[in-house]
């Protein structure tokens, strides 16, 4: 009766756990293992003509100008963005620190750029970047200033895309600051009252041993959600000037699916592999560290 | 001493939270004049603050243009994937809490998904691309929703199982002893006592889902199948944009969602520790 008993219980867990199984493996299992194997093919998908070619993939795109520089825009990308939305998120939290009349409301509204859908964030910092209708060129000729190519000019252009996630992300760095900020006893930071911008400054420095979790957390899921950078690129300049914007996910996008060549975008796809994973190390050892 | 710390609050503090409402309200604002402003005031060298003559003609450009079409597509898929992610993530998530599974398998598999949320999408996108041509499911909403749970999934099975976690064994078992069957227990049990995990997880999922670009561009190639991001981005990348028009679905596109703000700032502020990761 009790090995019955048993015996239904595991049926019941294993049928109701296998469709999740199946489809995590459908969706992940196969294409990693896909890119593996056509990695060391050339296969033009158009004119379906494939051939095994060994490591030359790896070879030739290792030597690509054009995949160097989309590793260091990505790279450049990931490191400016994380940093810049970390230290704004916590910049912000202090200035938030403590009560003040309509906190609530005005909290609602500071986390709407991360509400707004990308594409239509992408869409307004387009007019306003416009070199000949945009408002901040205006600006700068009103002042008696040069206009700025900031999306045609190839020095600027992707610091303009990080400067729209920045505005996009950094509410998020903020509210999980905020929301470790306010586990810490008010004491803390009266003791450090001092005048002015000393104040500011202590609590600056009080605080980032104590966010020390919120910190790796927000630098963790930025990391991974820049470092697949795509879909601002492709909005605002599709990888140009020249290919001043192209990052990882763009490279492999355009040797896939505009040159179709999967073979080549296979190996690069890998290399992208290659690299996540040594962030995800990071990632996982502290989340499962979190869960035990 | 709070005193003190209220009136270091005055002017400074002012100036700067006005600094900073600037900076998050400005571009949102420009969404909704550009919206109102006529196609030849938005392609003036001169930007207005405020619109000189406001008109809803982008508005009406917009809606017979087809936006429904991209909205009900939208509306769909988000809504679809987030379905399908759920009930998967429900009943997988419940066993990964109430069951041991032999070799490890609960541990490997959690963190899989978690490999999986960290995956770039465009790694997986190419053979996925090959074989939904194979099968005909590109240009296919259903194609496209099932590639969404690469997404929606992972988060859905993170978020559920950190709130299941924590639900007590107690009623499941009483639940037993009346001797109810496992399937009228989950219904019965289960579904009540994590039903505000399932509500949030459905909110941030569908959030997800409604701003999904990638797989759209690759998977979806008429028109008449475009969601809203792809929509967009069709306006942006033409030569000559309308401006207008596409601030015009900018807005109608936003508007649903900034009306969970408050709901989604509650639940952020709550439980960072559970699915955010």
């Amino acid at each position: 009766m009790r090995t019955l008993k048993t015996n239904s219980r595991t049926t019941f867990f294993t049928l109701i756990f296998l469709p999740a199984i199946v489809v995590v493996l459908f969706l992940t299992v196969y294409p990693v293992l896909n890119t593996i194997i056509l990695a060391f093919f050339k296969y033009n998908y158009l004119s379906d003509e494939r051939a095994f070619i060994g490591i030359r993939n790896f070879l030739t795109i290792g030597k690509d100008t054009v995949f160097q520089s989309a590793l260091l825009n990505t790279i450049l990308f990931a490191t400016v963005a994380t940093i810049s939305e970390v230290l704004l998120g916590i910049l912000l939290a202090l200035m938030f620190y403590g009560e003040f009349p309509g906190k609530r409301p005005i909290m609602i509204t500071v986390i709407f750029p991360m509400m707004v859908s990308t594409m239509v964030i992408c869409a307004v910092w387009k007019v306003l970047y416009h070199y000949d209708i945009g408002l901040f060129n205006y600006i700068l000729r009103t002042l008696g200033l040069k206009p700025i190519g900031w999306l045609i000019d190839q020095n600027k252009a992707l610091l303009s895309i990080i400067l729209v996630d920045i505005w996009q992300w950094t509410p998020f760095a903020f509210l999980v600051m905020q929301a470790g900020l306010s586990s810490i006893p008010k004491e803390v930071f009266e003791a450090s009252s001092i005048d002015g911008a000393g104040y500011y400054r202590n609590l600056f420095l009080i605080t980032l041993p104590i966010l020390s979790n919120q910190i790796l957390l927000v630098v963790m899921l930025r990391t991974i959600d820049t470092f697949r950078i795509f879909g601002k690129v492709y909005a605002l300049t599709q990888g140009g000037p020249g290919n001043s914007t192209e990052t990882i996910s763009y490279y492999i996008y355009r040797e896939g699916f505009s040159y179709f060549n999967l073979g080549r975008a296979s190996a690069s796809a890998l290399y992208a592999l290659v690299i996540i994973s040594l962030i995800a190390v990071f990632y996982i050892k502290g989340i499962m560290k979190e869960e035990n | 001493m709070v005193g003190s710390v209220m009136s270091r609050k005055s002017f400074f503090f002012w100036v700067l939270m006005i600094l900073v409402l600037v900076v998050v309200l400005f571009p949102l604002y420009w969404i909704l004049i550009t919206a109102l402003k006529t196609p030849l005031e938005n392609i003036s060298p001169i930007p207005t603050f405020f619109p000189r003559k406001i008109t809803l003609m982008n508005f009406a450009g917009v809606i017979t243009g087809g936006f429904f079409r991209n909205l009900v597509n939208s509306l769909f898929v988000a809504f679809t994937s987030t379905l399908f992610s759920l009930v998967l993530a429900f009943f997988a998530s419940y066993a990964l809490v109430r069951y041991k599974f032999p070799f490890k398998i609960n541990i490997i598999f959690l963190i899989w998904v978690l490999v999986v949320k960290i995956l770039p999408p465009m790694v997986l996108s190419i053979p996925l691309y090959t074989l939904f041509t194979k099968v005909k499911l590109i240009n296919n909403l259903w194609g496209l929703i099932l590639v969404n749970q690469v997404y929606t999934l992972p988060y859905c099975i993170w978020m559920l199982f950190g709130f299941m976690k924590g639900m007590p064994i107690e009623f499941e078992q009483a639940a037993e002893i009346d001797g109810a069957s496992k399937m009228k227990t989950v219904t019965n049990v289960v579904i009540p006592l994590s039903s505000s995990g399932i509500v949030a997880t459905a909110i941030f999922s569908i959030i997800i889902a409604w701003d999904e670009f990638l797989f759209a561009l690759l998977f979806i190639r008429t028109p008449r199948l475009q969601t809203l991001p792809l929509k967009i981005v069709s306006f942006i990348t033409e030569y000559e944009t309308l401006w207008g028009e596409l601030m015009a679905i900018g807005l109608l596109a936003t508007l649903p969602v900034l009306l969970f703000s408050g709901y989604y700032y509650k639940r952020l502020t709550e439980g960072f520790s559970l699915g955010l990761k």
